[in-house]
C-alpha cells in the first residue's frame, strides 16, 4: 500500500471532506499556509472563501464553528495548538458541548475543532499540552487521537461526518511519521480501540503519541514479559470492552497518559476498570503520566512529561 | 522630551545590542543551543527600544513576542545575558531554567509573558490598576503586534484601562502581518490605532522605523499616563525582514511573500537609519558607530561563553518551590 505521512494523511482527509461535501470549510489562523503542514495546499484547490484564514482571534474562531454549524455548515476549526483552546474555553466547552442538550436536543452541532498537542520539544507551557482530560470532563464533545498515518485520516474523515461537536487531536511527534493509507475511501468509526501488539501477560493502553512507547517497551521486555499494546482511537467514545477483553486475559494494566496525572484520562480508565474487571486484575493498576506541574521550559520538561524508562518500570512493577 | 546627546547614543545602542543579540539567537537555534524557537526581531526592533529605553526601572513591561522580548527587555536595562541563559535553558537563566522562551526580571519590571498571544492586555490592567493603587507613579507600557490586536482580550482590558483611567501606554508594533496572515486581511480599516477610538483613548500613529519617534511618542504618553490622565495608544508602523519564526515558511495566504516588498522593507532598516541620521547630526562619528558595534559583538561574545559554561538544571526539586509559594 502507499505510504504518507501523518500530516498529508491529515491533508488527504481534509481534501476528501471538503471534495464530498461542500458544507464542508475549514477556518483558522494562517491555515491557507498551514503551520504545521497539515492544511497546506487546500486553498489552491478550494478557495479562499472554504480554506479560510482568520484574524489572531480563536475565541471568534472557536465560534463560528459553532454558529455555522447550527446552520447546517460542517467547520473544521483549526487552533493550531490545543493549549489555545483555554483561549476560546467558553465556545467549546460551554457552547459547542452543551448548546445541543441545553436546547432539548433541537439542535445539531456538527464541527470539528482541530489541533496538536504534546510536549518533547521544550516548548513550556503553552505549547505543549496534551489536554484530553478538559475534553474528557465535558460531555457533548467527542475526542479523537489518532496515533499513525491510517487513523489519522479515517478519524478525521469520520470526525466531519459526524453530527456533534468532535475535538480532533494531533500529535507533533508524530507529524513526520510515515505508514500506509489507502487511497480508496475509508472512514474509522468512533468508538472502536484498536489491538496494536498481542501479549498474555499485561495490557498497556496507550493513547496517542504513548502507543509508540508502549510498543518500544514491549519489544524491549519481550523475553520477560508478553505484553498487549491497546490504542483507544478515539477517548470519547471509549471502547471499553476491547480494553476489558485484555485485562481479563492478561489480568494486569498500565496505563500512559502524556496529559496531567491529577484527575485525567488514566485515573478515569483505572476507575472504569476498576469497577467492572476488579476480580481479573491480578495487581494494582498503574498509570505513567505527566506529573502534577505546568510544562516548564527548557530540559526540566524531563522531569514533569512521561519518560519511556518509567513506561517500562510501570510494567515491570505491575508485573512483579 | 528633549533628548541629549547621551540620550540618542543610548538609544543608538541598544539598538545595536539588540540587533546583535537576534541574530546571535539565530545562530544559536540553528546550534541547538538556543532552545525551543525563535521569532527574530530583524526590522522591528525601534518600537521595543524606543519605547522602553526612557522608562523608569520601576515602569512596567509586557514585552511583545518579536526576538522574545530582546528589544524590550536590552531598552529597559535588562541584560541580556540571563534571558538568553534561561531561553537556552541553562541553570543560571533568569528563570533558573524553568522559564524557557518566557521572560522575567522583575527587579526591572519584568514581570513575565506568556505564549498566548493577546494575553498580553488583561494581566497589564492589573498592573496598572496596582500601579494607580500605590501611588509610586509606575506606568505600565504593553507592546504587541497587529495579531495580537485581533483578540478580545484587547477589547475588555481597554475599556476598563479607560473607564479608570488606568495608567497604561499600549504599544503596537505593526508589521503588517501575522505569521501567515496580512493585517489588511484581517482587520477591515487602515490604523490599528482605531481601536483607541472606541475607549476615548488618545492615539498616534508613528513611523515605527524611526526609533527617535517611538521614543518621542512613547514618552509623551507615558508622562501623560503618570499625571494620572489614563491609558492611550502608540501604533509604529513597523517591519518584519525574515519569516515570522525560524524555520516557518515567508508566506501570505500560501504564496511566497514578494521579494521586491522585502527588499523595499530593508531599505528602511531601522538600526541604519538611526545611524546615518546621527551621523549627519554628528552625535556620532564612524569610529564610534563602529566602536559601539564592537562593544555589542563583544558583549554577545561574553553571553555566549557564560551560557556555554553554564550547566543545565538537574534538581526536580525546583518544581515544587517554583509551583507554590509559602
Ligand atoms: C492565542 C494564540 N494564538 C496564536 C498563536 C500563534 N502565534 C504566535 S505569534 C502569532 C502572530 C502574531 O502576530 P502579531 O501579533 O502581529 O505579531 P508579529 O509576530 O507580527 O510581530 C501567532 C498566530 C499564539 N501563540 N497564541
Amino acid at each position: 500500500m502507499r505510504e504518507l505521512m501523518y500530516l498529508q494523511a491529515i491533508n488527504e482527509a481534509l481534501a476528501e471532506e471538503l471534495e464530498r461535501d461542500e458544507k464542508v470549510f475549514l477556518i483558522g489562523e494562517g491555515v491557507q499556509t498551514g503551520t504545521f503542514g497539515t492544511t497546506t495546499g487546500l486553498v489552491d484547490r478550494f478557495g479562499p472563501e472554504r480554506i479560510m484564514d482568520s484574524p489572531l482571534s480563536e475565541t471568534a474562531i472557536a465560534g463560528v464553528a459553532v454558529g455555522a454549524s447550527m446552520l447546517g455548515y460542517r467547520p473544521v476549526a483549526d487552533l493550531m495548538f490545543a493549549d489555545f483552546m483555554y483561549v476560546c474555553a467558553d465556545e467549546i466547552f460551554l457552547k459547542a458541548a452543551q448548546w445541543r442538550f441545553m436546547h432539548g436536543g433541537l439542535q445539531t452541532l456538527p464541527c470539528v475543532f482541530m489541533a496538536n498537542i504534546g510536549a518533547y520539544r521544550k516548548l513550556g507551557n503553552e505549547h505543549s499540552q496534551c489536554p484530553f482530560s478538559l475534553v474528557l470532563r465535558s460531555p457533548g464533545l467527542k475526542l479523537a487521537a489518532p496515533s499513525d498515518p491510517y487513523d489519522a485520516k479515517g478519524l478525521l474523515k469520520t470526525a466531519i461526518r459526524d453530527n456533534n461537536p468532535v475535538v480532533y487531536f494531533f500529535h507533533k511527534g508524530l507529524l513526520g511519521m510515515s505508514g500506509p493509507v489507502p487511497e480508496e475511501d475509508y472512514t474509522i468509526p468512533f468508538g472502536q480501540a484498536v489491538v496494536r501488539r498481542e501479549g498474555d501477560d499485561v495490557t498497556v493502553v496507550a493513547p496517542s503519541f504513548m502507543g509508540f512507547w508502549a510498543i518500544a517497551a514491549a519489544e524491549e521486555l519481550k523475553d520477560r514479559f508478553s505484553v498487549e499494546v491497546i490504542d483507544p482511537r478515539t477517548l470519547e467514545p471509549l471502547d471499553l470492552d476491547t480494553i476489558l477483553v485484555s485485562v481479563r486475559k492478561t489480568g494486569h494494566l498500565v496505563i500512559l497518559d502524556e496529559d496531567t496525572e491529577r484527575c485525567g484520562f488514566a485515573a478515569e480508565l483505572a476507575m472504569q476498570v476498576m469497577e467492572k474487571a476488579f476480580d481479573d486484575l491480578d495487581a494494582p493498576i498503574k498509570r505513567v503520566c505527566a506529573a502534577n506541574y505546568p510544562i516548564p521550559g527548557g530540559v526540566m520538561e524531563k522531569y514533569v512529561i512521561p519518560q519511556p524508562e518509567q513506561v517500562m518500570a510501570a510494567i515491570e512493577e505491575v508485573m512483579a | 522630551m528633549k533628548f541629549e546627546k547621551e540620550d540618542l547614543v543610548k538609544l543608538y545602542r541598544n539598538l545595536v545590542r539588540t540587533r546583535a543579540f537576534d541574530e546571535a539567537a539565530v545562530r544559536w537555534l540553528a546550534q541547538g543551543k538556543l532552545l525551543a524557537f525563535y521569532h527574530p526581531a530583524q526590522g522591528g526592533e525601534a518600537p521595543g527600544v524606543g519605547g522602553c529605553t526612557f522608562l523608569r526601572d520601576d515602569d512596567i513591561v509586557y514585552p511583545h513576542l518579536r526576538g522574545h522580548g530582546l528589544p524590550h527587555m536590552i531598552g529597559k536595562g535588562i541584560s541580556p545575558k540571563l534571558y538568553l541563559a534561561e531561553h537556552c535553558g541553562k541553570a543560571t537563566g533568569a528563570a533558573g531554567g524553568m522559564g524557557g522562551f518566557h521572560s522575567v526580571f522583575p527587579e526591572k519590571g519584568a514581570l513575565g509573558a506568556g505564549g498566548t498571544i493577546g494575553s498580553c492586555f488583561p494581566v497589564s490592567v492589573g498592573w496598572a490598576l496596582a500601579a494607580k493603587k500605590n501611588g509610586r507613579g509606575q506606568v505600565v507600557v504593553c507592546f504587541f503586534g497587529d495579531g495580537s490586536a485581533n483578540r478580545g482580550t484587547w477589547h475588555e482590558a481597554a475599556n476598563m484601562a479607560a473607564l479608570w483611567k488606568l495608567p497604561v501606554v499600549w504599544v503596537c508594533e505593526n508589521n503588517g502581518v501575522a505569521q501567515f496572515v496580512p493585517i489588511e486581511d484581517a482587520y477591515p480599516l487602515e490604523d490599528l490605532s482605531n481601536l483607541a477610538s472606541a475607549f476615548g483613548m488618545p492615539a498616534v500613529v508613528v513611523d515605527g522605523q524611526d526609533v527617535m519617534a517611538v521614543a518621542e511618542a512613547v514618552t509623551a504618553a507615558v508622562e501623560r499616563a503618570r499625571e494620572g490622565k489614563g491609558p492611550s495608544f502608540v501604533e509604529c508602523k513597523t517591519a518584519r525582514f525574515g519569516p515570522h519564526g525560524i524555520g516557518n515558511p515567508d508566506k501570505v495566504h500560501g504564496k511566497d511573500r514578494d521579494p521586491r516588498q522585502i527588499e523595499e522593507l530593508k531599505r528602511r532598516d531601522p538600526v541604519a537609519l538611526f545611524r546615518s541620521r546621527l551621523l549627519e547630526q554628528g552625535v556620532l562619528t564612524e569610529e564610534d558607530a563602529e566602536r559601539i558595534s564592537r562593544e555589542a559583538e563583544a558583549e554577545v561574545a561574553e553571553t555566549e561563553a557564560f551560557i556555554d559554561q553554564s550547566p543545565f538544571p538537574d534538581d526536580p526539586g525546583m518544581l515544587d518551590r517554583a509551583l507554590y509559594a509559602e
